[in-house]
């Protein structure tokens, strides 16, 4: 669990993947998302599939992670996919029992939503399984960038983010510390109905709460005392680096948009 | 907002995601029973606590979730809405507990987001899923008015941003 929290879904490597810059990754990400809305027949889904397959093996990671991503998934996604079979008319008709229908069209409707589903979450795990949860909020500051000037806050956003995901871990730390302390006083946490539940996290929230007021205090006197002023001109400990090789890819997705552009339906 | 206000979030933030990974296992999906929505009450206390309960679900989805993209759009975005929705419905002049009744049946409402980025992302009916998120948010928020109203009267939640 502490692992968990430390580096969200992270397994360190140092493939392609890995080394890219996490704007790449993350721009590549979304604008995955966006092209794959462009599919609708077996062909872009085809070339679709083959570019996430030949992401994943650029990520030399095990692709049995990729399947557990998946897998808390998968009764709701049968569920769907089910219930697009049933319900999507089609005039090749194999079963017929009243509303319900089972089409040449409802079955096909029903496959590529299942490869959607898949490729989507494959995709989201790839980004999230290559990228610190860190180096993801750098890129994301940087892609807020754009909006400082319509007065929002970036600097003071980055900064937010940097020390809740320093601060997550000593958190989560205490959480355990309470929780046994509580146990020992003879709380069932995780035990009984919602209404159980809800109540036994008060023992834990109380402290909880107390001791991370406590840090933020302590945390703000000492930025203030060493003269902290905000993000005017401060430099910064990780540097993003751009390459030819992001360049590269996202040339790719460039490439993969026309693609689809071109054969889709 | 000064830097301590600023800093208080972040913690706010961090208590947020630590209490989605610890307390609840499944807080993804159609259904959700995700116990730190109990802190979405704190903006009835002092506005100020939205800017670190959004970096909380913003945090939260970015470690755990499976659609992580959408996750972060729309549970921003579904958070963002339900305060819009408490700033529009209820005024000062009105009893907290009044408030944070609002402000579920805002997270309650609010929840077609989700409902619609699950129907986005991985085609789920709609009604279906918009049902069993609003569900879930309505039990957790509803039983989290009297738990937070508690600790409230314990910790003065405005009181500590304004210090």
């Amino acid at each position: 669990m502490m692992e968990k929290l430390i580096f969200g879904r992270y397994i360190p490597g140092d493939s392609f993947v890995h080394r890219l810059d996490p704007r790449t990754k993350l721009l590549g990400a979304i604008s995955f998302i966006v092209i794959i809305f462009l599919a609708n027949n077996w062909l872009t889904y085809g070339v679709l599939a083959l570019f996430t397959l030949l992401a994943i093996y650029l990520s030399g990671i095990d692709r049995n992670f990729f399947v557990n991503g998946v897998r808390p998934l998968i009764w709701l996604i049968l569920f769907t996919v089910v219930l697009q079979v049933l319900f999507t008319g089609g005039e090749t008709v194999y079963v017929d029992w009243g509303p319900l229908v089972i089409s040449k069209e409802g079955l096909i409707n029903g496959v590529y939503i299942f490869v959607r589903f898949i490729l989507i979450i494959f995709m989201s795990t790839l980004l999230t399984l290559t990228t610190m949860p860190l180096s993801l909020t750098d890129a994301i500051e940087f892609l807020l960038r754009p909006f400082a000037a319509m007065k929002m806050p970036v600097h003071e956003i980055a900064l937010m983010l940097s020390i809740a995901l320093r601060f997550v871990p000593t958190l989560m730390d205490e959480t355990e510390k309470i929780m046994n302390a509580q146990r020992a006083r003879g709380i069932d946490f995780g035990q009984g109905n919602v209404f159980e539940q809800m109540k036994s996290i008060v023992p834990l929230l109380i402290p909880l709460f107390v001791s991370s007021f406590n840090r933020a205090e302590e945390l703000a006197t000492a930025m203030e005392a060493r003269g902290y002023k905000g993000g005017e001109g401060r430099s910064r400990y990780r540097q993003l680096l751009w390459t030819q090789k992001d360049t590269l890819v996202m040339v790719s997705f460039g490439l993969l948009a026309v693609m689809l552009y071109i054969l889709k339906a | 907002m000064k830097t301590k206000q600023w800093v208080y979030n972040a913690l706010v933030a961090a208590l947020y995601v630590t209490v989605t990974g610890v307390l609840t296992p499944i807080s993804f999906g159609v259904i959700q029973f995700r116990v730190a929505e109990i802190f979405n009450h704190l903006a009835v206390f002092n506005k100020k606590y939205i800017v670190g309960v959004v970096l909380g679900v913003f945090i939260s989805n970015l470690f755990f979730s499976q659609i992580v993209l959408f996750d972060l759009v729309f549970g921003v975005g579904h958070t963002l809405f339900s305060f819009g929705l408490l700033a529009i419905f209820s005024s000062k002049q009105m009893s907290l507990k009044l408030r944070m009744t609002i402000n579920t049946l805002s997270f309650a409402i609010g929840s077609f987001l989700i409902a619609w980025e699950l129907y986005l992302a991985l085609e789920f009916p709609f009604w279906l899923s918009y049902l069993s998120v609003a569900i879930g948010e309505l039990v957790v928020m509803g039983l989290g008015v009297p738990l937070m109203l508690y600790i409230n009267s314990k910790l003065h939640f405005s009181k500590i941003m304004e210090k």
